[in-house]
């Protein structure tokens, strides 16, 4: 190897402190080290031509650059390479400037030392530097979008409208979703129905038809696929290409003949209640849930229907649409992009006893008095009483049923409180001599216009009682609930009697959800919702490439939101979908088939999914998927066998670094080795620097991708190479940017301390720290921490004679 | 001026059956489900807490309304923030005795653990009924045990206010 | 025969040996024999919670090493004690902190709690051990007429995280066990609300006005008898009619029985052995309706 050294000297930055010409020496004192250069910058101008040339020119084949803005430096000198045909993963940057000097303004005789050591240690891993392979994958075109409700509509029109073919599965026989049946939403107080139509141009019909899902055309635009009746059974593959495997249940009626005209269910003879329609009414074996659905054709409900023993409807139907014999069907497809827009439910309040649902027929949720609001509903827009059928004209709805509530959903809804004022409204509208009453514990209002509802509804009446009733009773004599509550602010205990009381439920993931993200190899968070990779700024992205989640399968949220969050889904699948392919650079684990064999760890232990087994001679190996691989080295830090290494940080280069950060220049000083994960430990470094904030420069630092990749042995031959104490420092649990492989050198680090009681050396020499990007306080002050720990405990060598 | 302070709610939780007291958010669920409460408003659970969590410690420890819970738990099995009601009366109970505030009943039931090792004790007659209906001897509680036990936990605290009232 | 640890508490033995004889006789004839440990103290109810936390735990902890000694669960005829019993128990398994401190207290008298026995009340026992329909088989009496109000009271069901004994919204035990020997078991208006009975020594008043709620509303319902699992309840609910009387001037005269005396009547045994004078409110009209 002909290792080439390029020192920046960052405006004089360096050469204040650090005697240049030292350096150079003992850089050419180093085995396979054949240029060294210094000069003020080497990441543009001309600087960065000279390692250009240098190696084009074969005078070198590896470099070692230092420079004062590293990241920065680093993309633009990779770049450079990449353009001149250059493998721009044999340069290896390192922050003289950073994490030699100004830490240690105080010690500047040390300084020289660790810049020296650093620098080796930089030499060492460069000569071990081979090629990375840049691979471009192809990307199938198209996006899967799994739920047909306001969400995944949304999706579908966005990612249409971007010029890509869009599958839309939904499991039910119409799509829509909750929003079908919610009458209207606020704060535009529009129909539900219209509603689900985006806004959206259909080329030779106005732009303003808004009206309807079927009437808008969207049926009909070419690149969409609707699937109705269909759920997604398996997801293979790779991301931009993901094999879906989809099973359409038979629907009976041919969606290309069926005209609606409902004769077939005049003949019918099964009846059940509605369950669309908060069983307010029946429907038949063979329905529709509302005319202006997608798509406007019956369905025939297989639990209950007779097929052949009855056929009726068969003979009826003009157009001979209905086919008792149709299969159901299995679809495969292969596409880019898969959009999770399942949205979520109404949390079933029967386990709350004492409010009696299920049991007293007049006690209902607010997306069953939705139905009754409905002018094209069960009840032709009129609240009744179930148990009567006559008009409820006295209403209290009680609000956080199964929400803020630690026994069953400890988070609250969000959009409950509007429901709520929403269907106070058309109440009150509709009939203004009607009561309601809401019994409430705080009223939460915070989106655009909806304090509006608030105001409204005080003056309209609505009496609001802040209040969590504590049950619901029966009144013997009327046959009506009594709602039992204490009026918090006047202390009294009320019983109020109504004709209905509406449940104000928790929303909770759709069902199913759970077993989707299996599937798809996405995580529920603890509450059961899909799991953003950041909550923060990437709200709609999993941790999975090209898997995406919008909608309220994320969290509850009403209409604006949903449309805001379906298009970020969109454009984010849009962005992966664009180019037909995706270009990476395989800084990927690799299992060694000779070595693996049978334990199955790193499968398991990968949090991205990308290693599955294979059979291979009788025996199973691993097999890592490269482009689902995000190198963290999480399986490499969990084989036993040493048989899967990560590209750029295999073993032998982890190693050539410790044992050449280990090196004692003077042997009277403690030697602390600081292993920092890419993401915040070593950020958490570099802002000490950026701080100058300072420690003793006897700790050493070198970085990983991941501190998941480390391995108890490599903790072992670091003392056995000399170092008297290690420091790993890793991202905070809760935000370790690959998932938990902080997590896992913790535990490795508790292990290694046990190992080393053991061994009769003391635990305290290793230790684990876990910090966020700007403490550069806290490093340094752990820093500060391990080298007293180190001088107090003496050196290794004097411990261990191995 | 009327204060407030966090101070008491941080008392509270330090003591057995008190840690579930910032829980609270208000919701009255306890007050609608108790049965004393719907009969008088002497006693309102939510405005206990809520005035413990304001730091009225003087109010609460020596008013009545520690007092007129009666255990039922309808209070604790309801709430929907898991706060421990019942059992942190007993904590505000446990407190306020240990600063004399002992109404006589409590002061009765003292002794009478202590003496006898049993809260009622049995009269002549009645032990001497029981051969009449078959019943075995009764057997004794061990009382050297019990006070060993008691003068472990702050009931010996309490004892010894007790003696300083007599 | 399954044998228990009988625990029986200060209020039985002391006020209401009706519900001792009723409970031994019954729980014999259908085979759990029971045992009288030694040294068995007071369970450390609500009145010493009150005082002192620590000690009402360290005290039924107490108890409770007592029969892990002998290698015996539990029984306990009074809700009271199993309400103080089994959580004290149930905490203790679960907590290993609280079960630490409990323990360095019991260490001082050579005792440490295991957590290796279940406490257990005779109803459950009744309920899930011997069984609904052995109940049934041993009920010789004829018992249709019987309107029964069931009053499970509160300290069996809750709370029920720890108790774990029914369902505390819609408890069965009881009304299967009623149901068992004939009687109608009927429903009422706030069947399951507190009748107020740890208030008496504190404010009689108040707990008079519970009781009355109580009984009210049973009445109102049809019942010949309020059934009660509890000493407390009974007495709230038994002397509890005479002071009623007095103060509010209405006469309920609605006899309130224990079940296990129920349940002795309804399987042959005589009233007289049962203590009937323990009853301030007669039930001679009760046991008329016994055939």
């Amino acid at each position: 190897m002909k290792v080439g050294v390029f020192i920046s000297d960052c405006g004089g930055l360096v050469s204040k402190v650090l005697d240049i010409e030292d350096i150079e020496k003992y850089l050419r004192g180093i085995d396979g080290v054949k240029l060294v250069e210094v000069r003020d910058s080497f990441s543009s101008g001309e600087g960065l031509e000279r390692i250009v040339r240098a190696f084009k020119e074969r005078r070198i084949d590896r470099a070692v650059v230092t420079e004062c803005s590293p990241k920065i430096a680093e993309i633009r000198i990779l770049n450079r390479l990449k353009e001149e045909g250059v493998n721009p993963y044999l340069v290896e940057i390192v922050d003289l400037l950073g994490s030699c000097i100004l830490p240690h303004r105080s010690w500047p005789d040390k300084a020289v030392e660790k810049a020296k050591v650093t620098l080796l240690a930089a030499v060492e891993r460069a000569k071990l530097l081979e090629p990375i392979e840049s691979r471009r994958f192809p990307i199938e075109k198209s996006a899967l979008i799994i739920g047909g409700g306001l969400a995944g509509i949304n999706a579908a029109i966005e990612l249409i409208d971007t010029g890509f073919e869009v599958t839309l599965v939904e499991r039910e026989p119409f799509i829509g979703g909750l929003a079908a049946r919610m009458v209207r939403f606020f704060p535009t107080d529009d129909c539900a129905l219209c509603v689900q139509a985006p806004i959206y141009e259909l080329k030779g019909v106005t732009k303003t038809s808004r009206k309807g899902l079927y009437r808008s055309g969207v049926s009909e635009l070419p690149g969409l696929n609707i699937y109705t009746n269909s759920r997604v059974v398996s997801v293979e593959g790779e991301p931009g290409n993901f094999i879906v495997t989809i099973e359409k249940k038979p629907r009976y009626v041919e969606e290309t003949k069926c005209i609606g005209c409902g004769e077939c269910t005049k003949v019918c003879p099964v009846e059940v209640p509605d369950l669309f329609n908060a069983k307010l009414k029946s429907r038949k074996a063979i329905y529709i849930n509302a005319p202006n659905l997608y798509p406007p054709v019956y369905a025939i409900d297989e639990t209950i229907c007779k097929f052949k023993e009855c056929a009726k409807c068969v003979e009826v139907c003009p157009t001979k649409a209905i086919d008792l014999d149709q299969k159901a069907e299995t679809i495969k497809l292969r596409v880019g992009a898969i959009i999770v827009a399942t949205g979520f439910e109404e949390f079933n309040p029967e386990v709350i006893k004492e409010y009696h649902y299920g049991e007293y027929p007049d006690v209902i949720t607010q997306s069953e008095l939705a139905r009754m609001l409905d002018p094209f509903g069960p009840t032709g827009g009129i609240p009744i009483r179930p148990s009567t059928g006559e008009k409820a004209k006295k209403i209290v709805m009680i609000q956080c049923v199964g929400s803020r509530d630690r026994r069953y959903n400890r988070y609250c809804s969000g959009i409950c409180c509007m429901i709520a004022l929403k269907h106070a409204d058309m109440i009150k509208k509709l009939d203004p001599e009607s009561e309601v009453q809401i019994c409430y514990i705080d009223i939460r209002t915070t989106g655009r216009m909806h304090e509006d509802y608030y105001e409204r509804a005080r003056e309209q009446g609505v009496i609001f009682v802040k209040g969590r009733p504590t049950e619901i009773v029966l009144n013997p004599d009327s046959g009506k609930p009594v709602v039992i509550v204490e009026d918090g602010l006047t202390g009294e205990i009320l019983n109020l009697e109504a004709d209905l009381v509406v449940l104000s439920t928790a929303f909770v993931p759709s069902s199913g959800s759970k077993e989707l993200a299996e599937i798809l190899g996405i995580e529920v968070a603890e509450d059961g919702f899909f799991k953003e990779y950041n909550s923060k700024l990437r709200p709609t992205e999993t941790k999975i490439r090209g898997i995406y989640i919008c909608g309220g399968a994320t969290y509850p949220k009403h209409a604006p939101t949903t449309a805001l969050h379906a298009s970020s889904a969109a454009l984010k699948a849009g962005k992966f979908l664009r180019s037909g392919e995706i270009t990476k650079d395989l800084k990927v684990a690799v299992v060694n088939e000779e070595l693996c064999g049978d334990c199955e760890f790193c499968p398991v232990v990968c949090p991205y999914g990308a290693i599955t087994t294979v059979e291979k001679e009788g025996h199973v190996v691993a097999r890592v998927s490269e482009l689902r691989c995000e190198g963290c080295g999480i399986c490499v830090g969990t084989c036993p066998k040493n048989a899967i290494e990560l590209k750029h940080y295999t073993d032998d280069q982890i190693l050539a670094q410790i044992r050449a950060l280990a090196t004692k220049l003077d042997p009277k000083e403690p030697v602390v080795l600081a292993i920092c994960c890419a993401e915040c430990g070593h950020c958490a470094i570099e802002s000490s620097g950026i701080f100058l904030i300072e420690y003793p420069p006897n700790v050493r630092v070198m970085k990983v991708p991941c501190a998941g990749v480390l391995k108890v042995h490599h903790f072992l031959e670091a003392f056995n190479a000399g170092v008297d104490a290690i420091m790993v420092v890793g991202c905070k649990p809760e935000g370790c940017h690959y998932e938990y492989g902080s997590i896992k050198a913790a535990q490795k680090v508790a292990f290694t301390k046990t190992l080393l009681k053991a061994l009769g050396i003391e635990p305290e020499r290793i230790e684990m720290f876990q910090m966020v990007h700007i403490e550069g306080d806290r490093f340094a002050e752990a820093a500060k921490l391990m080298v007293e720990r180190a001088s107090s405990l003496g050196s290794i060598k004097e411990m261990i004679k191995i | 001026m009327i204060r407030v302070s966090a101070d008491f709610a941080k008392e509270v939780k330090k003591r057995l059956g008190g840690e579930t007291i910032t829980n609270c958010y208000q919701c009255g669920t306890c007050t609608s489900s108790c049965p004393v409460a719907r009969v008088t408003n002497r006693f309102n659970p939510r405005k206990l807490i809520v005035q413990s969590l304001r730091g009225k410690r003087d109010d609460v420890l020596t008013g009545e309304m520690i007092w007129l819970c009666c255990s039922c738990f309808n209070c604790q099995e309801r709430c929907p923030q898991r706060v421990e009601i019942a059992d942190l009366i007993y904590a505000l109970r446990n407190i306020a005795i240990s600063e004399g505030n002992v109404p006589n009943i409590y002061s009765e039931f003292v002794s009478a653990l202590y003496s006898e090792g049993k809260l009622v004790k049995v009269a002549g007659f009645t032990e001497k009924q029981r051969e009449n209906f078959g019943l075995p001897p009764l057997k004794k509680p061990d009382v050297e045990a019990i006070r060993a036990i008691l003068a472990e936990t702050s009931f010996g605290e309490v004892l010894k206010v007790l003696e300083g009232k007599e | 025969m399954k044998s228990y640890a009988l625990f029986l508490g200060c209020t039985i033995p002391a006020r209401q040996l009706n519900y001792e004889i009723s409970a031994r006789k019954a729980l014999k004839a259908l085979g759990i024999d029971l045992v009288d440990l030694d040294g068995m103290s007071c369970c450390a109810p609500p009145p010493i919670e009150s005082v002192a936390v620590d000690a009402s735990l360290a005290v039924s902890a107490y108890n409770i090493c007592l029969a892990e000694e002998a290698g015996l669960d539990l029984l306990t005829i009074c809700s009271g004690c199993f309400q103080s019993l089994a959580r004290t128990n149930e905490l203790l398994k679960r907590n290993s902190q609280l079960r630490k401190r409990v323990n360095q207290i019991l260490s001082k008298i050579g005792k440490e709690f295991k957590g290796s026995i279940e406490v257990k009340h005779y109803l459950k026992v009744l309920h899930d051990e011997v069984g609904v329909e052995e109940v049934r088989r041993n009920v010789t009496k004829q018992l249709k007429n019987i309107k029964a109000a069931p009053f499970y009271g509160c300290h069996l069901l809750r709370p029920s995280e720890l108790l774990k004994f029914d369902d505390p919204e819609k408890p069965r035990i009881l009304d299967d066990l009623i149901e068992a020997l004939g009687a109608k078991s009927i429903d009422y208006l706030d069947k399951l609300k507190c009748c107020g009975g740890l208030l008496r020594g504190y404010d009689d008043d108040l707990a008079l006005e519970l009781a009355r709620d109580k009984v009210m509303k049973a009445s109102k319902a049809g019942a010949d008898c309020i059934v009660t699992v509890c000493p407390f309840c009974f007495i709230n609910l038994d002397l509890g009619q005479i002071q009623i009387a007095r103060k509010y001037n209405e006469n309920y005269s609605l006899p309130i029985v224990h079940y296990s005396e129920l349940l002795c009547l309804a399987m042959g045994v005589e009233a007289k052995e049962l203590s009937p004078r323990s009853h301030r409110v007669k039930i001679d009209k009760l046991l008329e309706k016994i055939v």
